[in-house]
């Protein structure tokens, strides 16, 4: 799955929208808020933050829309401009504290999906990723969470394919050792 | 116990003159937790640091953590006086305007191994505070890192890099030491990566914002 | 080094690849911000924006959705830190501390930010998973000796935290250290 696989229409709200029709970026947000939510939720580990960097991400991206270069991938560019984002948020939440996954709504269970698609460990899951440094936890989310091509993902972080490849490789051992580590308590 | 409370008997003598008048004054209400024959010991050195101008908090708390685990109360008065010593050259090598903090995670960082003239340096290359420096340097030691190679790295960060920095720097060797690495070798390493992020990061707070 | 355990990375991602969803409300919070913006070349289309925002629209709640929104503000009210503490200093920050601890009855932390008194401080079961258990406090700037006691009997040191060394009493500890930049 790519992330600008509503390609066509998506360019035709862009020109909508920079032709002056400021209402029609609704039909864009409402597009992408819950496929982004999910990153920014796993990637800064509270929806209260999530959603804060998600609103932002959206109204940068409409004050530079004219700057968007190619309308038909307009969710690739979202997703550049909500990943750094979240890196900023991310910094500023870490001086706040140390980091953990507080989804009320989830922890509630009656927000997403169904009762019966909810397994144990999920907290132990989103425990186990706060945990990765933020490099390691984008790059795991990117690659394997969002599923997007290596050459992609250096787009949109900036960093080198092998860099790239380096980070979801650490990252995948060191939630192997932090998994373990929690299952021995 | 016997050759313990002897032990402890000359350092009593000094702290119990050294507190002078206050000696006297009312024992904090949290030190009701201890056993009637630690309290007043405690007490004493919680007075006498308070009198030299040390923090007491540090020695209320060691004291109480001792009760609550059920510690005999020799080991409760070793461990409050040990520490309150530790205050004492904490405060030695970093000067007498040293936050109640710093002294603290001095107090630790000695305590860990690390020698006084590196607390020293720390104070002359930081403006900011030394709390989390100290205590990543104390952490290393603890995971394993041999002290001069541990003082080395936080020296090596201490004066461009913010606490979150040194934090994450202390993250990621801890990760690295439990895949496998040496060490040694992880906290260079790390220290490395820590030191060119700091840079980059520096350059980046200081372009101008504009372009997501 | 870890072999791949391609099962255990496998379970993570599924985990994580559940839908999340946002309130539409975060919709009418960017067209209401983008709203004071100027338009794009267009012009004069701000407007088109407020009919956006104010025109007629049915909001649909399912009785799962009333409940979810219910049930977040009683997390938010029961999570307060201030149930349990005196309002915090200016410079404290709020703190979590999270272990996994299938069997257990009780946990508590405790450590030099509650003077070590187990009744401060009981952590409190996730309502998702009931093995591991969380604790918000807030803290100012220092660093701190802390353990989880297990029903009363047992102390943990964090799995998650560097161990304090300068144990005296032949119980682990943990340090959490906070920062000032």
């Amino acid at each position: 799955m790519g992330i600008d696989s509503v390609g066509t229409s998506d360019a035709e709200v862009v020109r909508r929208v920079l032709a002056g029709d400021t209402g029609a970026y609704a039909a864009l947000v409402a597009r992408y808020r819950d496929r982004l939510a999910r990153y920014a939720v796993h990637m800064l580990g509270n929806r209260e933050d999530a959603e804060e960097a998600l609103q932002d991400a959206f109204v940068r991206a409409y004050r530079s829309l004219e700057r968007c270069d190619d309308a038909a991938r307009f969710g690739a560019w979202l997703y550049g401009i909500l990943v750094n984002r979240c890196r900023t948020t991310g910094a500023r939440a870490a001086k706040r504290g140390r980091v953990f996954v507080r989804d009320d709504a989830a922890l509630n269970g009656v927000a997403h999906a169904s009762a019966a698609e909810q397994t144990e460990g999920e907290d132990v899951v989103r425990w186990a990723l706060a945990r990765l440094t933020p490099e390691y936890r984008e790059a795991f989310l990117l690659k394997h969470v969002e599923d997007l091509e290596y050459e992609e993902m250096a787009r949109l972080t900036g960093a080198g394919v092998s860099a790239l490849k380096m980070r979801v490789k650490r990252a995948r051992e060191q939630l192997q050792v932090i998994l373990r580590e929690a299952e021995r308590v | 116990m016997t050759l313990h409370w002897r032990g402890l008997g000359s350092g009593l003598v000094v702290v119990t003159l050294a507190a002078g008048s206050a000696a006297a004054q009312q024992v904090d209400p949290r030190l009701e937790r201890l056993d009637s024959v630690t309290r007043p010991i405690v007490a004493a050195l919680v007075d006498s640091a308070r009198a030299t101008a040390l923090p007491t908090e540090p020695l209320v708390q060691r004291a109480l953590e001792g009760a609550t685990k059920r510690a005999a109360a020799d080991r409760i008065v070793a461990a409050v006086r040990r520490l309150a010593l530790d205050l004492g050259h904490a405060r030695d090598a970093l000067g007498p305007t040293t936050s109640p903090p710093e002294l603290a995670a001095a107090a630790a960082a000695l305590r860990a191994g690390a020698p006084p003239a590196i607390l020293t340096e720390l104070r002359r290359l930081r403006r900011e505070s030394l709390t989390v420096p100290l205590a990543v340097l104390t952490d290393l030691v603890a995971s394993g890192v041999p002290v001069d190679s541990a003082a080395a790295a936080v020296l090596s960060l201490a004066a461009k890099s913010r606490d979150t920095d040194l934090v994450e720097f202390r993250r990621a060797v801890e990760r690295d030491i439990a895949l496998g690495a040496p060490p040694a070798s992880a906290t260079a390493a790390a220290a490395a990566v820590t030191a060119a992020a700091v840079q980059v990061n520096a350059g980046a707070r200081q372009q101008r914002p504009g372009r997501p | 080094m870890f072999e791949a355990d391609e099962e255990l990375v496998g379970r993570v991602v599924r985990h994580l690849r559940r839908p999340v969803t946002v309130d539409s409300a975060l919709d009418e919070r960017v067209m209401e911000q983008i709203a004071h913006l100027p338009a794009h070349r267009g012009g004069g289309t701000a407007r088109a924006a407020w009919r956006w925002l104010t025109r007629a629209r049915t909001v649909r709640l399912s009785p799962l959705g009333a409940l979810a929104i219910a049930a977040a503000f009683v997390v938010v009210a029961l999570s307060r830190p201030d149930r349990f503490y005196r309002a915090a200093p200016a410079s404290a920050r709020e703190f979590g501390f999270v272990v996994v601890a299938p069997r257990a009855a009780t946990v508590s932390l405790v450590g030099d930010f509650n003077d070590w008194d187990a009744a401060r401080t009981p952590m409190q079961r996730a309502r998702r998973d009931a093995s591991v258990w969380t604790a918000v406090i807030p803290l100012t700037p220092g660093r701190y000796r802390y353990a989880f006691l297990v029903d009363g009997v047992s102390w943990v040191a964090d799995p998650a935290a560097p161990v304090a060394r300068d144990d005296e009493f032949g119980t682990p500890s943990s340090v959490v250290t906070v920062g000032g930049s």
